[in-house]
């Protein structure tokens, strides 16, 4: 064998590095645990787990530094450390069926969280009593839309990751006469009236409906709270080939008055090359062939109880699919949600005032894999415990006189 | 250190197969109609900058993504807060987007008034501006600077300048009772509104609330 093969070897078999990354792991979930103070949830996922290295910014460094091994890293190596070391250390004898049972889920653990990492895409699908959706909305992530809707039955729609946008680069798209320019971009706003925007920079939009193009963003810094949504703003020019079409603000929400609810900003239409457009800066949707209508709301009470407890929150729907195939009702409620293609529905929020529901979507492929995992750990260990327990039944037997 | 060679490979590796670049897509789907906002008198009436706010334009009528339901961050969210005590007959709502704290506040006859509670990053435009676009809410005309103080009650406690204001429509159906209150960079406003009833019977409690309000960390 040569020494680099060798080498490579004897680092991924050791224990050593078992130890070592064992040891990091605890580490790497102290600090994780730590940081959920001010990250939450999703934020400390994404910086310590879903990572290869945690990333910190030093002083005033736009350059994010790695610091420490992320989850996706340390466990990679465990997997890899783990099949290393099983196949080349242990040797199959059917007195060790119950060890190799239970390294398999451990293993079958390890590569189902990646792929969970990897594949798992959550969304929500929020509707009022007799609205039908065929998409659902991203909880983080936000899209520019540009849709060429000329033809009264087709909406031709060119979604562009809020990613790019905040790159700043010109961005073109085949499908579009125009390029988008961006040039102001914000992860976080509050969008306010021009009343509220005293002494701030005046809008730079020219386009849009008059009331709408005086709003101004106020960037706010980034929210990584499980409750709260970062609600990103930007102005985008459009370059056609004979120069400039115009400068519109693109906003989620728009605030007109501290005391009130903010207003969702609507799409903003426009006609360019003899097509009709509308622009729009939006939760990113990810549309199925299918839809669901909300027929029905409910909320029930523990009766008696002041203020009211809540006892049960569930949704009917009904499922359309355009291929005719299903056109059924199902109720969503708590521990029974709606499995359908390859997606599940949650119940997830709920207003009964004005009967609204919230379902979350989920789509992940590899769902089944921990439930595997953990009973082979399981199976593995029954058996090897079984084995030694009879082993030790049948000594005990046969010393007896 | 001839073991971290392996481990310095298997790290390059793994970086070059972990990053995702984000694309542009394209696709198509049944036509959609845009939600009706009521915004169109809006943007009929208010094409110029003002102080008067479109406060007719409804909420939204078909909440999307996280409308109504998350939190809309601000910055005076982020560093200790203010605090106060509210009456046990007042009762609290869900807190929605901007709101910190909403308040069903009963009055006579099943009347209700409704208090809320917000933060706001920046002056808000000024205490001039905010009370006049308060008085817009209630039918009342503006007032200028020199006759701002003539319709206020100014008073100060635990660190805090508190600006008070009690409007009635001229029609005597609706009342305003509200304080502005400037801290930590931001704004924070306490406004209870309904029918003139049930604010009137809560005056008394409205203005010992106002004087509960304080820092979460003096």
């Amino acid at each position: 064998m040569r020494p680099l093969t060798r080498q490579f070897r004897d680092f991924f078999v050791s224990l050593e590095l078992t130890v070592i990354l064992l040891a990091l792991s605890i580490i790497l979930i102290f600090w994780a645990t730590l940081a959920q103070t001010d990250l939450g949830v999703w934020g400390v996922q994404q910086k310590f787990f879903h990572s290869f290295f945690v990333l910190q910014r030093f002083g005033g460094s736009s350059f994010p530094f790695p610091v420490f091994p992320g989850g996706y890293f340390i466990g990679g190596l465990l997997l890899v450390n783990l099949l290393a070391a099983h196949f080349y250390r242990f040797k199959y004898t059917w007195r060790k069926t119950g060890i190799w049972l239970s390294h398999t889920g451990v293993i079958l653990l390890l590569v189902g969280e990646l792929l969970s990492g990897l594949w798992q895409q959550e969304s929500q699908m929020t509707f009022t009593e007799g609205q039908s959706k065929n998409y659902a909305e991203s909880f983080r992530d936000n899209e520019l839309a540009v849709v060429d809707t000329t033809d009264p039955k087709v909406d031709k729609v060119v979604a562009i990751p809020e990613a790019l946008l905040a790159k700043g680069d010109p961005i073109q798209s085949p499908k579009l006469p125009f390029r988008i320019i961006p040039k102001f971009y914000t992860p976080n706003s509050v969008t306010v009236a021009p009343a509220l925007a005293q002494g701030q920079a005046a809008s730079m939009a020219d386009q849009g409906p008059p009331f709408l193009r005086q709003f101004v963003p106020l960037p706010q810094p980034v929210t990584y709270k499980e409750d709260e949504k970062n609600l990103p703003a930007a102005y985008v020019e459009l370059d056609g080939p004979d120069g400039p079409i115009g400068t519109w603000l693109l906003a989620e929400e728009l605030v007109t008055d501290p005391g009130q609810q903010p207003l969702n900003m609507p799409p903003q239409h426009f006609d360019f090359g003899g097509h009709s457009w509308k622009i729009s800066l939006r939760a990113t949707r990810h549309y199925r062939p299918y839809e669901l209508t909300l027929l029905k709301v409910t909320n029930d009470v523990f009766p008696g109880t002041n203020p009211p407890i809540p006892k049960n929150f569930s949704s009917r729907v009904r499922i359309h699919s355009d291929d005719g195939r299903d056109n059924r009702e199902v109720e969503i409620y708590m521990n029974n949600p709606l499995r359908y293609r390859g997606l599940t529905y949650y119940q997830y929020q709920m207003d009964k005032a004005s009967n609204l529901s919230v379902l979350e979507v989920v789509s992940n492929p590899s769902w089944r894999l921990p439930y595997i995992a953990c009973a082979l750990v399981a199976l593995g260990l029954v058996i090897q415990f079984g084995i030694h327990l009879f082993a030790f039944a049948g000594r005990r037997a046969a010393a007896r006189p | 250190m001839p073991a971290s060679r392996p481990l310095v490979l298997l790290a390059a590796l793994l970086l070059a197969g972990g990053c995702r670049k984000p694309e542009v897509t394209a696709y198509e789907v049944p036509s959609e109609k845009d939600p009706d906002l009521g915004l169109a008198p809006a943007s009929a009436n208010n094409t110029n900058a003002g102080t008067e706010t479109p406060a007719t334009a409804a909420p939204a009528g078909a909440p999307m993504a996280g409308a109504g339901m998350a939190n809309t961050a601000v910055p005076v969210a982020e560093g200790p807060g203010l605090v106060w005590t509210a009456p046990a007959a007042w009762q609290s709502k869900p807190a929605s987007a901007m709101r910190k704290a909403t308040y069903a506040v009963p009055g006579p006859g099943g009347a209700e008034g409704d208090l809320s509670i917000t933060a706001f990053p920046s002056d808000v435009g000024g205490e001039l501006a905010n009370v006049n676009r308060w008085r817009g809410q209630v039918q009342l005309k503006p007032v200028d600077a020199a006759g701002l103080d003539g319709v206020v009650t100014r008073w100060s406690q635990s660190g805090l300048s508190l600006t008070a204001v009690d409007f009635t429509a001229p029609n005597g159906s609706q009342r305003m009772l509200g304080a502005i209150v400037p801290y930590n960079g931001g704004t924070w406003f306490f406004k209870l509104s309904g029918p003139a009833a049930a604010v009137g019977s809560a005056r008394a409690d409205f203005t010992a609330f106002l004087h509960t309000i304080r820092p979460a960390q003096p």
